[in-house]
């Protein structure tokens, strides 16, 4: 299973930059998941591997073979790099069946008659469609589709799977069912994936690992785990997950603890850090709703931070409740097993719940602009 | 592990080897794929260039371009301004292209909105006979207006039989534009109706919702949102009327009416001694203004697709309910049909059936056949029949073919001048046939080896074929458009090149647009002629020169003989192709 080594790429259209500096390596074996909101480049990125964008600068080499070295002005074009990639829209070709789909990429290729037949029966038996081949893709369901698709891809076996959101067409509950199904089919094949997605939750749970992408830069490439529990931006915070913000200033750091006053009310609280800051800095507090716990206000509790709020909505969701609390100006999300609270509350997390990063720049000015009340 | 899987650690079963990624040959250092895109784009630029480059270059020379020893010189424009005449030809040609904008607009667009937002009663058999005058080529109509509407044609003289007079003039810059505007309507109108029914329903609805009545939506939501179809196709038929030959050629040339291409014709063909830097001088000034007007088509169009709402959902948008004026309605739709179209047709095949068409005396007395008898007994005549369906035929493929190739070039490859190949190949747009046609001769005349084509059927079907290839390029481009990108893109991934991608996936979802432009261009070929006037020779004649000639030697007819054949055939080939296609589409 071959590496891939993408190394400097750059995309310029006109004077918009999509993509700045992008470098990462992907194992042999990896999923690899490029995860970032819609025009981050992540797209733009995929296109690049599989040819059918050409990067303005950069290198992006597979198993050692360069595929693109805008230094040395070579250029593999798309046919030539045995990829294997399934389109947002699975792009089947419309005018042939199933079968004739998966012949055409080893017709090409000038594959034997009996091979065809038996690598199409083997890859349509891998994504559990051999007994439809001789349908046409619009009789067949999303769900189909998508698995012909990736059937198509894998019958010539490439070198490596590119994933365009394959799964964003279909319904929410199908999407979590195929996706548990990739994630078994890709351990079994043991192919190096690369995957586009915008969506969190699939990113999580398919990764090996996962590269966080903002406005055409590369924030942060971890394990799912490290993504989740510590976001390198305050960006990525907000992205991957949900997640409270306060803004404040730093009072003092003393033993790995940040003394923070929170802009919203005055309140002091402890967040562990490791950033070298000098007391007055401006900071940003950031905790995820099921790091936080909600007591009743005559509970007596001890932790690093007890702050005094009330319950503004409860919401029940099923598997949990959802609450928002009034933290001044600031309502503050919490998730909560329990459902009864009421009135005043208070809040409860420890100094290693939260996170802290430099500077006072809340993401998404309009998510942050539906969180506020008046005092 | 699955066969899919090429672990190094499992080897593969028999016959089922890492499969190398397809090599594709190269030629000096590119692709198939590229050298085919600089082909198209060479060929067109050639094709292009060939009429338009001897023009400019007569224009500045002081004596023909054949004859040696020729100085650059403003001259022939300074002749043509101080022309006493031009001067008036400049308000002809305005006057009758403003007004047959004007009334193409007045017919198009109640109707385009009557027929689609409106019920209206028949209203889908109105919308379609709304469309068939575009079959008939304007030579044909301006003669089946002249026997009816003429000086002496059967309903003026049944007029002047009642009333003593005949309330109109058909030879006249209004006759003119009123004809003319009766022929190009059905664009205005497909333009309109298209936009009307891409448009997004819910605007409607939002409308209605907010208590708007029928008569106020029609004239506060649907009719402000077709500016844009507006704008672009009243620029279209501007210059389309700028360089229309027939019905000026008909109308004027008894009254001395002259416009831009009638000055052409008589400057150029009828004269003894033809001035060839003013008529290089004359065709250059009228180029400028139809790639102009056309340039900014071009603009507003562009402009325009960002405010026309077109939406996936296909929401069928309620039809209005006019009560009473929807019959109004219906009967003048049904009066622009019957008298502008199909009573000036009838009438001409009536005509070539009897001896003599007035109504003085009962045409029935002399019906027969003598008007084709005519037809049929000069070889050349007949000849001109065979030679119209040929270069229709032969045109309608080769066309085809490179429009076809033109569209993949522009908008489905990555070739750097893959815009350049679209305005090459929408620009014989803004070239007047009979420009065309000067502009061949003189490259064929210059060009060495160009005396091979001069005087051939070739030379008519390459100058027909420029002119039909904005034509064929806009049937086929729109159909590309509905094939998605990710088809292209998934076919290269899986190892076919440009060039394969075509024939492996494009080539069958594309062959209904194909068949389309198939039959578009044979019709616009069949119909064209003034491209001919300057390219035919003796044996190299079509049907519309051939008309032409009778109708100079007074044989009105054999010319309404000639003109039911010509109809005769495209009916015929349109209804086998439509049969065809039908047949066809479900593979």
């Amino acid at each position: 299973m071959p590496e891939v080594q993408v190394s400097g790429l750059h995309k310029k259209f006109g004077d918009v930059t999509v993509l700045n500096d992008i470098n990462f390596t992907i194992r042999e074996g990896e999923f690899f998941t490029l995860l970032g909101p819609s025009g981050c480049g992540k797209s733009t990125t995929l296109n690049c591997i599989a040819g059918l964008e050409s990067p303005t600068a950069g290198s992006i080499t597979v198993d050692g073979v360069p595929f693109v070295d805008t230094a040395k002005k070579l250029y593999v074009p798309t046919e030539e790099r045995n990829l294997g990639m399934v389109f947002q829209s699975y792009a089947l070709w419309p005018h042939m069946t199933v079968e004739a789909n998966l012949v055409m990429p080893l017709a090409i290729r000038k594959v034997s008659k009996e091979e065809k037949a038996v690598r199409i029966h083997e890859a349509l038996d891998t994504v559990g469609l051999a007994h439809l081949k001789d349908r046409y893709p619009h009789q067949l369901s999303g769900g189909q589709q998508q698995r012909v698709a990736l059937a198509r891809a894998l019958v010539y076996s490439p070198s490596v799977l590119l994933l365009d959101e394959p799964l964003s067409n279909l319904d929410a509950k199908l999407r979590e069912q195929s996706r548990a199904w990739l994630k078994r089919l890709q351990v079994e094949l043991g192919i190096t994936t690369v995957y586009v997605t915008h969506d969190q939750d699939e990113a999580l749970s398919l990764s090996d690992r996962i590269a966080v992408m903002f406005e055409g830069n590369m924030t942060q490439i971890g394990a799912p785990a490290e993504i989740y529990e510590r976001p390198a931006t305050a960006a990525v915070a907000a992205f991957v997950g949900s997640c409270n913000f306060f803004t404040g200033r730093l009072e003092e750091t003393r033993g790995g603890i940040a003394r923070v006053r929170l802009d919203n009310t005055g309140l002091v609280v402890k967040v562990a850090s490791t950033l070298a800051l000098s007391p007055g800095d401006a900071v940003t507090v950031a905790v995820r709703p099921e790091r936080l716990t909600i007591t009743p206000a005559s509970a007596d509790v001890t932790g690093a931070n007890v702050l005094d709020t009330s319950v503004l909505t409860r919401s029940y969701v099923g598997s949990r409740y959802e609450y928002g609390l009034k933290l001044g100006t600031n309502v503050v999300q919490v998730i909560s097993p329990t459902g009864n609270l009421d009135g005043d509350v208070r809040l409860v997390f420890d100094a290693d719940d939260a996170l802290l990063y430099a500077g006072s720049n809340v993401p998404s000015a309009e998510a942050q602009e539906l969180m506020t009340v008046a005092s | 592990m699955t066969t899919t899987s090429t672990d190094k650690a499992v080897q593969p079963p028999a016959g089922r080897s890492i499969l190398p990624a397809p090599k594709y040959p190269r030629v000096f250092g590119v692709g198939r794929g590229r050298l085919v895109q600089y082909g198209i784009f060479i060929l067109l630029a050639l094709f292009v260039l060939a009429p338009i480059v001897p023009i400019l270059y007569q224009s500045f020379r002081d004596r023909p371009l054949y004859e040696a020893g020729g100085l650059l010189t403003a001259g022939n424009y300074v002749k043509l301004f101080t022309d006493a005449g031009f001067g008036q030809v400049v308000l002809n040609t305005a006057i009758f292209a403003v007004g047959t904008t004007v009334l193409t607009l007045v017919i198009a667009i109640p109707m385009a909105v009557l027929v689609v937002r409106t019920r209206l009663p028949f209203g889908r058999l109105l919308g379609l006979s709304m469309q068939w005058p575009f079959f008939i080529s304007s030579l044909i109509l301006g003669f089946g207006w002249i026997t009816l509407y003429g000086p002496a044609g059967f309903i003026s003289v049944q007029l002047r039989q009642v009333f003593g007079f005949v309330p109109w003039n058909l030879y006249s810059l209004g006759g003119m534009a009123v004809t003319e505007a009766v022929g190009l309507a059905p664009i205005a109108y497909v333009f309109c109706a298209n936009a009307l029914r891409q448009s997004d329903a819910s605007l409607e609805s939002a409308a209605r919702v907010c208590g708007a009545g029928p008569v106020r939506i029609l004239f506060q939501v649907v009719v402000p949102m077709l500016r844009p179809p507006i704008v672009y196709s009243s620029i279209l038929i501007f210059s389309m009327s700028l360089e229309t030959l027939s019905v000026p050629l008909l109308y004027g040339t008894p009254v001395r009416i002259e416009v831009f291409s009638t000055f052409l014709y008589t400057n150029g063909l009828q004269s003894i001694s033809p001035d060839y830097g003013i008529l290089g001088a004359a065709s250059t000034l009228i180029l400028a203004v139809t790639i102009g007007t056309v340039a900014i088509q071009a603009k507003v169009l562009k402009n325009a697709q960002r405010f026309i709402s077109v939406r996936g959902k296909a929401t069928r948008p309620r039809l209005l309910d006019l009560g009473w004026i929807r019959w109004v309605a219906a009967a003048a739709i049904v009066i622009y049909i019957i008298f502008g179209a199909l009573l000036p047709i009838l009438g001409l095949v009536f005509r070539s059936f009897t001896m003599i068409f007035t109504p003085l005396q009962n045409p029935f007395d002399t019906l027969t056949l003598s008007n084709y008898q005519r037809v049929f007994t000069f070889p050349v005549y007949v000849q001109s029949i065979t030679n119209s369906v040929v270069v229709a035929a032969v045109g309608a493929v080769l066309v085809s073919v490179l429009a076809l190739l033109a569209v993949l070039v522009a908008r489905r490859s990555p070739f750097k001048f893959a815009r350049s190949v679209e305005y090459l190949a929408l620009a014989p747009q803004a070239m007047p046939g009979i420009i065309v046609g000067i502009g061949f001769f003189w490259a064929f005349a210059l060009t060495p080896g160009g005396g091979w084509v001069q005087g051939t059927l070739m030379a008519v079907i390459i100058a027909f074929g420029l002119r039909a290839l904005p034509t064929a390029f806009g049937s086929i481009a729109p159909a590309i458009m509905q094939i998605g990108r990710e088809l292209d893109d998934a076919a290269r991934t899986s190892g076919a090149d440009w060039f394969g991608t075509f024939f492996r996936i494009l080539r069958t979802l594309l062959r209904p647009a194909f068949v389309g432009a198939l039959i578009l261009v044979f019709v616009t070929m069949m119909k064209e002629y003034s491209a001919a006037l300057f390219l035919s020779s003796a044996n190299t004649g079509v049907i519309g020169t051939t008309m032409l000639d009778l109708w100079v030697q007074g044989n009105t007819g054999s010319v309404a003989a000639l003109a039911t054949i010509q109809i005769a055939i495209t009916a015929v080939f349109v209804a086998v192709a439509n049969l065809f296609m039908k047949g066809h589409t479900d593979a």
